[in-house]
């Protein structure tokens, strides 16, 4: 088979990953950082306000029905975020470890997790980098910075798990399933 | 624990207003947001409301030329369920009526 650096889908909705050891250990040290401020033992302050309201953001302007809301699905957000993190540490952990590559098969849940966790990640670095335009990161990441490189980094990954994924969506371009049942 | 209250009756209330109040619909709004890839913006929109992928990614240009886009409107049950699953994928996404 042809060799690949990145994610590529599977038959039956899941997906190849394949990435260097170095990417793999960049990604292993993901969980340990964003488990605390999902779960809330910890936040930081960004420069445009504390990380856990952009992780959760408000859905009513109105401060009752807020409170409403949070009642009502905040604590089921917060576990299905932490359970996609967790899957994505416990198959960070498994793979085949050749000479140059690791290769990883996730299924499609798995791979949801995995697009989770890194969708999550790039939030969170992004409101650390203080980011407000998209001009600040899409030309490209600041050699010296590490956040910033690894910020990039997830970007790429990130596209490459939505390309993947995305082919298992129904319909593709102009007939998806809203169309069919015209 | 205290037994349930039982509502007064209230005779006054304009029963056909109340209805129209209750059945006006609920905006689901995404905003943008300057970190979050345009394609997985795309990718959510599709997942979560079935669109097809040039509805998905007009919708997603509004957002991101327009600051925010109404993605689905309905009764406040189905809005509030659309926003805790948008806001599962990590997207801005508030709701209100007009």
């Amino acid at each position: 088979m042809a060799r690949f650096h990145g994610v590529r889908r599977l038959d039956g909705g899941g997906v190849r990953v394949r990435l260097s050891h170095r990417e793999r250990e960049a990604l292993r040290s993901l969980p340990g950082q964003l488990r605390p401020l999902l779960t809330g033992e910890q936040d930081v302050d960004t420069p445009q306000g504390p990380l856990r309201d952009r992780l959760f953001p408000r859905g009513y302007d109105d401060p009752l029905a807020e409170m409403e809301y949070r009642e009502l699905v905040g604590s089921s957000l917060v576990d299905e975020r932490v359970a996609a993190l967790d899957e994505f540490a416990r198959t960070l952990e498994s793979g085949d470890d050749k000479r140059l590559w690791w290769t990883l098969e996730l299924d499609a849940d798995e791979a949801a997790a995995w697009l989770s966790a890194v969708n999550d990640a790039r939030l969170t670095l992004g409101m650390l980098l203080g980011i407000e335009s998209e001009g600040q990161w899409e030309g490209g990441p600041d050699p010296e910075d590490p956040t910033s490189v690894m910020m990039f980094y997830l970007g790429w990954l990130e596209e490459e798990l939505v390309h993947a994924l995305m082919g298992e969506l129904g319909g593709g371009a102009g007939a998806g399933p809203a169309a069919a049942g015209q | 624990m205290a037994a349930p209250a039982i509502a007064p009756q209230r005779t006054d209330q304009p029963r056909s207003d109340e209805r129209t109040e209750r059945d006006r619909p609920w905006n689901v709004i995404v905003w943008n947001d300057p970190v979050t890839l345009m394609s997985y913006v795309v990718f959510v929109l599709r997942k979560l409301f079935n669109h097809d992928e040039p509805t998905a990614t007009k919708l997603m240009l509004q957002v991101h030329n327009e600051g925010r886009a109404v993605v689905a409107s309905g009764p406040r049950e189905k809005s509030e369920m659309d926003v805790s699953r948008l806001h599962a994928h990590g997207l801005q996404a508030t709701m209100a009526r007009d």
